[in-house]
Order: C-alpha cells, then structure tokens, then sequence
C-alpha cells in the first residue's frame, strides 16, 4: 500500500500530494496537483456516497458520512494536518498554555466570516464547544469531559480551563464535534438553523432532500482567501456500490466513495478515472470475549493469532490493497508503534501456543458474523478454515448488523469481527476505548474484551497527564508492546479508504481520519 | 347501493388496521438489537446508551410503548425518527411520491407490456404467438427483480446511455426519466402474471355466447377482438394490479435500492436495519393503508365495469 | 405467497372448452424433464462434482473457466461449478419444504373457512387482510430479523405470509363443492362434519391448491434468493444460489458471470416448474 506523501510543512492551508495505487504506466493516478496547472474556478462537485446524511448538527451525529460532510460546513479552532500526525492553527492562529497545565487561552484569527457574512468572535466559540456536552445523550459528550469551563475575555481570545492536566485537549478541541456555530444559532431557532446550517467552512447548505442529496453552495466569506475553487458540491445517497460505480464511469458523479476493492484494479485502466488510495486510522481485528472459555488463557488467544494468515485475508477480502496489523493503533496515526510486536502468521508458534494452553487438543466456539456484510462473510469462512489444524471448531454465528453491535457490546459472543478507528489525532482516544478496562468514563472494557490490565491503565492516564511528546508517545509504545503481547484481540489488517475519482478532479485529498477539505478541490473544465 | 358497499368496506378496514399496527409494532420490537448501540458505534460508553433509552422512550415495557404510540397515532403524531431526528411523517411525505410514482410506472408499464402481448396469445390460442408468448411468461417469472434491474442499468443506462444509472434526477424531467429504468423492472416482475390471466380473460370471452353472435352477425376478427376481449381484459387487468398491490409494493423495497431511489422503500430498509423503531412503523401502517386503499378501490372498480357483480 | 395471485373472483364467464382428447400436454412433459434433470444432478452432486463446495483456494480466486474448474472459480477460490450443484440441492430443498407448510396451514384454513362460514370465516378472513396488507418483502424481513437469519426463519416467514393464497383458493372450492349434490346426499346420509371434510370435499377442492402451489415454488425460490440479495438469506458457508448472486453482485462489473450463472439456474429451474405446473394445470383442469 503506497502513503501519502507527507510534507512537514503543513501550513493547513493546502493540501499536498495525494499517492494512488497504480500499476506503472497505464493510468495517470499520480499526484492531483502535479502537471494539472493553476487551479480553475468554478463548477459543480458531484460526491456519490454510499449512505445518507443523518444530521448536520456536530454534537448529534456518529456517522462517517454526516461528520464529513459536517466538516466542510463547520470549522474548528485547530484542525488536523494532511498526514494525520499534527495539529495545525485553524479558526485560532495560537494558543497558550499556564505553567499548571490547566489554563489553555487561545487567540483567534481575524477577519473570519460566517457564511452569512457576520464575524468569528469569542462567544460562537464558547456557545458551539458548551453544546458539545450539554446533554447527557449527545454521542460526543466524553471529548469534553475534561473541560471545566470556557470564558471569553474578548472578542478574539478564548479561554479554556480543564478540570485536571489534560494533554490530549487540544486534539480534542480538532474533533469535528467541537466545530464553530454562531452563537444562539445566529438568531434562528435550534431547528430553524439546522433545516439551512451554515458555518465559518467553505460550503453553506444550500438545499437538503434526505435520502437522496445535500446540496451546498459556496461560502462568499470564506476566509481563506481564493477559496473554494467549487461553486457547488453535492453529495448524493447511493448504497449501491455498483451503481455509484457506473455512475462516475458514466458522468453523473465526479467522486465515487469507497468502490470495492475487487473493482480498483477495473476502474484504475478505465480512461477518464483514477483511483486514490489513502491511508486510513482503521484497523480491523478479530476480537476475543474473556469473559468466555477459553479465552481468558493468554495461549489461546496467541495461539489463534498465530494462525491467521492475514496476508491471504488481504489477498482475498482488500484484493492486495493492506498490510497486516501489528497494532492497534495504524500507521497512519503518531503514537504508532512500528516494532510493536502484533503477532503474525506463524502456524508451528500457533501450536506450540496451543500446546501450552488449557485446552491443548482444541475446543469448539462461535463467531459472530454480520449477514450481508461481504468482506465479514469471507473472512470468517477463511478464519474457520484456518482455525481447523489447531482442533479449534468454529461455528458461524450470523446476525445481522445491528444485533451484531448489540451482542458484541452486550458481550454475548466469542469471537467477533470489529474495527476501530480514531476521531481525533491524539492516541487517547482509541487507547480509552480499546485497551483499557472497566466503564467509567470513555471506556468500554477494552472495546467488550473484558481486557482488564491495571499496569495498562495506568499507562493510559499517565500519558493524558504528560505534556512531553517523547514521554507520551514511550508509554503508547509500553502499551501497544502489552496488548499485543496479551493478544487481546487478533490484529488483522489496515485498509486505506478508497475513491474512484475522475480526472477532472484535483486537489482531492483524505485525511487518516476520513475527512476532506474540499476548499482545496478544483475541476477542470 | 354502492355508496353502502362502500361504507361496510370501510368500516371493516378498522379492525385490519389495528391488527397491522399491533403486528408492526410487536415485531419491529421483537427484533433484537438496539438502536442506541448501534447509533453510537463503539463509543457507547453505558452512560449514553442509558441516557439514550430514556431520551427515547425505550426504557418503558413493551406493552407502556406501544399504548404511547397509539396515543400519538391517535393525535396525528407519528412520532420522530430515532436516527435522523426529524419527524416520520416529515420524512414520509418527502418521500411517498418516488414510490407512488414507481407503482404508478410499475402499473402502466405492466399494462403496456402484457395487453399487446395478451392480444397477440388469445388471437389464436396454440398458435406460434401464443407459444411465444407462454415461453417469454414463463422464462419470466424466474427472474429474480435485483437482477433484471442490473442487467437493464449496464445494457440501457452504461453502454447505450439511454437513461441516468440510477438516482432520482434533480428536477421534474429528471424525476420522470430516472423512473422510467425502475418502473421497467418492477412492470416486468409482474408482467409474466399479468399475461397469463388477461390472454385467459381474452380467450374465455372470445370463446363466449354474446361473441359468437357478434361473429355471426358478420363482426370482423380485430373488432371483436378489441370491442370484447379488451373490455373483458381490463376488468382482469384492475384485479389482477389490485389484487397484487402488496406485491408491487413490496417490489419497491428492493427496486428503490437497486436504483438508489429516496422512496419509502429504501427508507424502510433501511430503518429495519437501524432499528429505527417510529419510521418502521410508520411506514408500514403507511404502507398497509395504501394496500388497503386499493383493493377497496379495485373492488369498487370491479364491481363498475362488471355490471354482473353483485356486491353483496 | 400474498404474491402475484392468479385468482379472479368467480364471476368471469366461464369457457366451456371443446373437450380435449386426453393427451399428456407438452408442457407437462418439457417440465418433468428439465426438473428431474436439475433434481438428479442435485442428488447426484458428489459425483458431477470433483471439489468439495467450501473448498477455498485463495491463490487462485476469480479464475475464468478452465479445465479444472468448468466454470471458474469465485472470490475465495472456491469451485462454481460444484457452487452451482449443491446449491441446486440447497435452494430445491428449502424452496420444498418452505412451500409444503403455508399450503398446508392455508389449505386447512380455507376450508375450514369456506365449509363452516359464519364467524369462523369472518375471522380467518380478517386475518388474512390484515397479513395481506403487508406488503410482502416488509413482513418478511421483519420476521427473519425477529427469528434471526437462518433456514428455519425463512421457513416460518413464507409461512406467516403466504398461507393467504391457498385459504382464499380452497375457500372458494369449498364454497362450491358445499353444495355440489354428492355433500349434500352425505350429510343427508349423516356422516360426521370432518369425515365429510376430510374424505369427500378436501380431496376436490386441493387440485387448485396443488397447481398454485407449482407456481409459488417458484416464487419462494426467488423470495429465497431476494432475501439473500439483501442479506438475510441462508447463511454461509452453505452454497447456494442466493448468496452465490449476492456476493457476485461486488463483480458485477468486472466477473459479471458470477452473479448471472446462478441468476440463470434460478431461471431455468423456475421454467421446470412453471412448466410442470402449467402441464398439470391442464391435465386437472379438463376434468
């Protein structure tokens, strides 16, 4: 899988090369903004995607494709780099932090505009971060859990104070939750607003039929100089792969979201259409539950962590389109642990594992299976394949998807297909969720493992304390070297996100946590 | 007379609508899973998922559930959707006219298919038109929907670019275009049937007393044809399309997914697999009022133009 | 199936057709023969076939026909011509047996409705309104996600929803047969309700039951592979055509063969039955 080519400069502004999985010479799937010349204005972007919109209000929403589309509407006060790793200014140009750790004051830039032509100030920051938590139910509440308060001595400064030493808080203040709104929603009603939202982003709604698209014009006070280079974009529901498929190929789209992967190499030599391919915070895994015989006995889970062979499983379900995880955390993320020692295929280790454990002649057990979801379909059926040598019979369980989700967190399974990903650059996040025990807080006892390891704990919250980056990121290694070694879950593969894109389109790029600044995309004509 | 029929039909739709409502609402509930979960994702720390359960009133017993939505049913409110937010009804109205235009594609399509096909069997039964015609019927009928509708997007929508390869269009033209592949799907799922019983409706009245005088009386083949077995034709035709409307309906769930389509019936898929519990079952009583609609109007139809019924 | 139905109230006139000589129509024979094909390769399969179905091969997936694999081989590697075969017995079995119980339940009802009339009716009746008026893709995806995907539930859901068809046909043969000379001389006779049920009307009246059923087959198969095309059909690794067409439809567009071979085979056997059906149709209908 190639990577983006990252640059350090990252002023946040522009975004730079985009890599693409070609094979040598036949498609033109280089760089968007290499031999394209100067960027042409003007033109309607046309985005199939593979599910609808739920909502555009930042503090309700859980699903890729509104945070996405959210994010070209609302803005944030720092905003990830193209590379994933760092952060960089965005609605604030600098912040500060007190000797203490807890006082964080952050300066805003001047001379933003919402889309309504009415100026950023201090108070729409405080209204939109304040909204975040104000309800128990909203999905996001926990980013801000450390925040104590927020005040605004003047119009251009924020202040925000934690209740304790949080390091990951600036990260936390990127997540597209926490995007800027106009302060009591610029004088309409809640629902008013939210039927035609608007934001400091490049893009207003302009027309919103649910189900089928969501059209947004450009913002004429965009604060970004030049930009947006579109006039429109609309991004159109089709859950059909095929169909989005046929109509990037036949004009009616400009962007196709996530063609299957046994489509790439198809849709690489068609003429007119390139493939990117961009590194993803996804990591797909096979998740033991220890709450069940046997797989409270550390052997047995490295044991069949051993005989995956995850680079068949890419062959098969990515079509040679991944690696193999060795982490939890993807490579696409700092905090990634390149040596961490994730175990890979090896089936004599398998067995001596086997031999060590509990149940040395093997045992039967369940894998839970969503219906309907292909890639879980083959993988599960090569897994039981692969699991039959160590005497391990695996019966498939299939439910469908959302009973999945309740059986997985209900922890009424033994083996199961998950993935995480990261909303926020910082570690914290996926580390909380995934290898930390019990349910105070943001956990989720190790992503429903029922993992429960005091010494990594205690990692965990040292590192949410510890403002060092080099201190940080040797206790996320410290980690990422226990769970592995622990084999809580069965590392599979990292799968980039895919877009089939016309040639017209450039300056398309996908950060690792699956969002796109379309100010920076222009269409030739 | 008719007016009274009318009447007692209507009467008796009550007690099959609050069957449907229980049937709906009991199994969409029944369904394990859990929409909290689900909208959450891996982040559902038990706090949110609880906090979610009471903000959604699913924290009450099944049986306190159900009374509440037939409270607000019986206030017109149809409640709000879980995962979008907004009302069902909101989001039904948005969405009803893409299916009704499909069925209305669907019905005309079927027609204008199956009549001229019908006529050319029952001119002469055996014949080599009829055995055609049987043949194409029955090779047909085994034709799952979702694929036939694949194989009508690569060859007419691809490769000839007749029509748009899926979607809805973004203005009353594009509405009625980009129905015109989907409507032909549905219209051939159904047309096999179709067939078959109007070449019989034709073939029984060619073959009746009142056509054998007119044949008598020097009438020509085509006009005879036409005058009696249309007429008897249609009368089939209204029956048959009525009697099938849940079918034709049901076809809509996986058309309107095939062709990306924002109906109600991939709204309610989609629902279904949200657990998106208020538009499932708004839908549905939606859905089973339409039926129930029909086949009062089909009968009352019926009962018109077959001036023999009696509508007792 | 509250599918497609055939049924016209009796109110058309009915064709007084020239007696035909009793002949074995065509179709009759076309039909036995193109399903006893289908049927004996399935019984037959380990020995047309020379992979086992599951049998993965994951360096050489989506392989074109060859030698080795007459077919070619699908996105595990995996044999599509022994795919095809057993999912032959798989569909054919569950198509059977999913089609014998809504005709035995509405069978039954049918003509305990049209015999005994009155409330009895009248309930039977309204239930079946009301399961009618759902339409029939909605009523079965909510019961196989209440009974969770599986065979079983496809059976339970097609019998939930398609007993309507048989209950209204056999009640109206009912109805007729009720006053047909031979009942009324065995009640005068005084034989017993359900003797005279059982013995004299039920046989007479199930002809019609037994030709829809031919045609409902057919549509259960396609139900069967539907429900397989939206992801709740009869779960892997059992083959079958289904769920071959369902993860076929990602290769739509670059091995398009795996998704319309099956697609194919379902049609085929579909115009066996259809066949077999219409050849039984006739040769019940003359008497």
């Amino acid at each position: 899988m190639k990577r983006t080519l990252t640059s350090a400069l990252a002023a946040g502004a522009l975004s730079v090369a985009v890599a693409a999985c070609g094979s040598s010479g036949t498609s033109p799937s280089t760089s968007s903004t290499s031999t394209a010349g100067a960027p042409q204005r003007g033109g309607t972007l046309i985005f199939a995607r593979s599910a609808d919109i739920l909502s555009l209000d930042p503090t309700q929403i859980t699903d890729n494709e509104s945070i996405w589309a959210s994010e070209n509407i609302f803005e944030p006060l720092f905003a990830s780099a193209p590379n994933g790793k760092t952060l960089v200014p965005w609605l604030a140009t600098s912040y500060t932090l007190s000797p203490n750790h807890l006082v964080w004051t952050f300066h805003l830039r001047h001379g933003v505009r919402f889309a309504t032509g009415a100026p950023l100030t201090s108070a729409d920051v405080k209204f939109s971060i304040e909204r975040v938590s104000a309800k128990a139910t909203n999905p996001f509440a926990f980013i801000d859990a450390a925040i104590k308060s927020i005040t605004t001595p003047d119009k251009y400064t924020v202040v925000i104070t934690t209740k304790y030493p949080w390091a990951p808080l600036l990260a936390d203040v990127a997540l597209f939750a926490n995007g800027i709104l106009p302060a009591n929603y610029g004088g309409e009603s809640e629902a008013q607003f939210f039927a035609h939202p608007y934001g400091t982003g490049p893009f207003r709604v302009q027309q919103w039929v649910k189900g089928s698209q969501l059209v947004l014009v450009r913002n004429p006070y965009y604060w970004q100089k030049g930009k947006p280079y579109l006039s429109k974009v609309i991004f159109t529901d089709v859950p059909n792969d095929n169909t989005r498929s046929l109509q990037l190929q036949g004009g009616q789209a400009q962007i196709d979201e996530f063609p299957p992967f046994s489509a790439i190499s198809q849709l690489q030599h068609t003429s007119g259409i390139k493939v990117d391919i961009f590194p993803s915070s996804r990591t797909d895994f096979l998740e033991f539950n220890e709450a069940h015989k046997p797989f409270q006995d550390v052997h047995v889970r490295r044991a069949i962590s051993y005989a995956l062979n995850r680079k068949a499983m890419i062959q098969a379900v990515l079509f040679g389109h991944g690696t193999p995880a060795n982490s939890i955390i993807s490579p696409a993320l700092w905090g990634y642990d390149p040596s961490s020692p994730g175990i890979q295929y090896n089936l004599a280790a398998a067995k001596r594992e086997m031999a060590q454990s509990s149940v040395p002649h093997g045992f039967s057990t369940t894998l839970l299976v969503g219906s309907g979801v292909t890639n879980e379909e083959s993988l599960a059926q090569i897994i039981q394949a692969e699991l039959k040598p160590l005497g391990i019979k695996v019966t498939l369980r299939p439910v469908d998807p959302n009973t999945e989700y309740t059986e997985i967190q209900n922890g009424q399974y033994d083996m199961a297909f998950n993935y995480d990903t990261t909303d926020i650059i910082d570690p914290d996040e996926l580390i909380s969720f995934s290898a930390m025990g019990g349910t105070t807080g943001q956990k989720t006892r190790a992503l429903f493992t029922n993992y429960n390891n005091p010494q990594v704990d205690r990692w965990a919250e040292q590192a949410e304390r510890t403002f060092s980056l080099s201190a940080r990121k040797a206790l996320y290694d410290k980690i990422q070297t226990q769970v592995a070694n622990d084999a809580v879950m069965g590392y599979l593969y990292y799968s980039p996100f895919v877009y089939a894109v016309s040639t017209k389109v450039h300056g398309f790029t996908v950060y690792p946590t699956g969002n796109y600044h379309l100010e920076n995309v222009w269409l030739s004509h | 007379m008719l007016l009274r029929y009318i009447a007692r039909r209507l009467v008796l739709v009550v007690p099959v609508a609050l069957g449907v409502t229980l049937l709906a609402f009991f199994s969409i509930h029944l369904v394990p899973g859990d929409p909290a979960r689900t909208f959450l994702g891996d982040r559902a720390t038990p706090q949110t998922v609880a906090a979610l359960h009471r903000a959604w009133g699913l924290d009450h017993p099944i049986p306190v559930q159900y009374w509440l939505f037939m409270d607000r049913l019986f206030h017109g409110n149809l409640g709000q959707s879980l995962y979008y937010q907004s009302s069902v009804a909101g989001l039904i109205i948005s969405r009803l006219p893409v299916t009704l235009l499909l069925l209305a594609y669907a019905a005309a399509g079927a027609v204008l298919i199956s009549v001229p096909l019908a006529l050319a069997a029952a001119r002469r039964p055996d014949g080599i038109a009829d055995q055609a015609v049987r043949a194409v019927g029955i090779v047909g009928i085994g034709m799952p929907s979702f694929w036939v509708g694949t194989i009508l997007i690569i060859v007419l929508a691809l490769h000839a670019g007749l029509f748009p390869v899926a979607g809805y269009g973004s203005s009353l033209p594009g509405h009625l275009w980009s129905l015109v592949l989907p409507g032909l799907t549905v219209a051939i799922s159904i047309a096999p049937m179709l067939v078959r019983s109007l070449r019989t409706a034709m073939i029984d009245a060619l073959n009746s007393d009142y056509v054998a005088f007119a044949r008598a009386k020097g009438a020509g083949g085509t006009a005879v044809l036409l005058r009696y077995g249309l007429r008897n034709a249609s009368i089939s035709a209204v029956s048959i399309l009525g009697i099938n409307i849940g079918f034709l309906v049901g076809g809509t769930l996986v058309i309107e997914n095939v062709f990306a389509l924002p109906g109600l019936g991939s709204l309610m898929v989609q629902s279904v697999l949200d657990r998106d519990f208020p538009v499932v079952q708004g839908i549905t009583l939606i859905f089973a009022v339409i039926v129930v609609l029909v086949y009062l109007l089909t009968d009352v139809a019926y009962a018109l133009l077959d001036p023999r019924v009696r509508l007792g | 199936m509250s599918a497609p139905s055939l049924e016209l109230p009796a109110i058309a006139p009915a064709a007084r057709t020239a007696a035909r000589h009793r002949r074995v129509p065509p179709s009759l024979i076309a039909g036995a023969i193109i399903l006893g094909l289908i049927v004996a390769a399935a019984i037959a399969a380990p020995l047309i076939t020379s992979y086992n179905p599951d049998q993965q091969d994951l360096s050489h997936v989506l392989a074109g026909p060859s030698a080795q694999h007459w077919l070619g081989t699908d996105q595990l590697g995996r044999d599509v011509w022994s795919r095809l075969v057993y999912g032959a017995r798989t569909d054919l079995q569950v198509a059977f047996i999913a089609v014998l119980s809504p005709f035995a339940l509405g069978s039954l009802l049918g003509v305990l409705a049209g015999y005994f009339g009155g409330w009895l009716d009248g309930v039977i009746m309204r239930l079946a309104d009301v399961v009618v008026a759902f339409p029939f893709y909605v009523l079965v995806i909510l019961l196989v996600f209440v009974l969770g995907p599986g065979t079983r539930s496809i059976y339970i859901a097609i019998t939930v929803v398609s007993w309507v068809s048989y209950a209204r046909i056999v009640r109206g043969e009912t109805q007729v047969a009720r006053e047909q000379e031979y009942v009324l001389s065995a009640r005068i006779a005084g034989l017993g309700r359900t003797r005279i049920i059982l013995r004299h009307i039920l046989p007479n009246v199930i002809t019609q039951a037994i030709v829809f059923a031919m045609s409902d087959i057919v549509l259960d198969i396609l139900a069967i592979v539907t429900l397989g095309y939206l992801g709740l059909g009869i779960p892997p690794p059992t083959p079958d055509w289904g769920s071959m067409m369902a993860s076929g439809q990602e290769f739509l567009t670059t091995h398009w063969e795996l998704a319309t071979i099956p697609g194919i085979a379902v049609v085929i056997t579909g115009l066996g039955l259809s066949l077999l059906g219409d050849g039984l149709a006739d040769v019940l209908r003359v008497e």
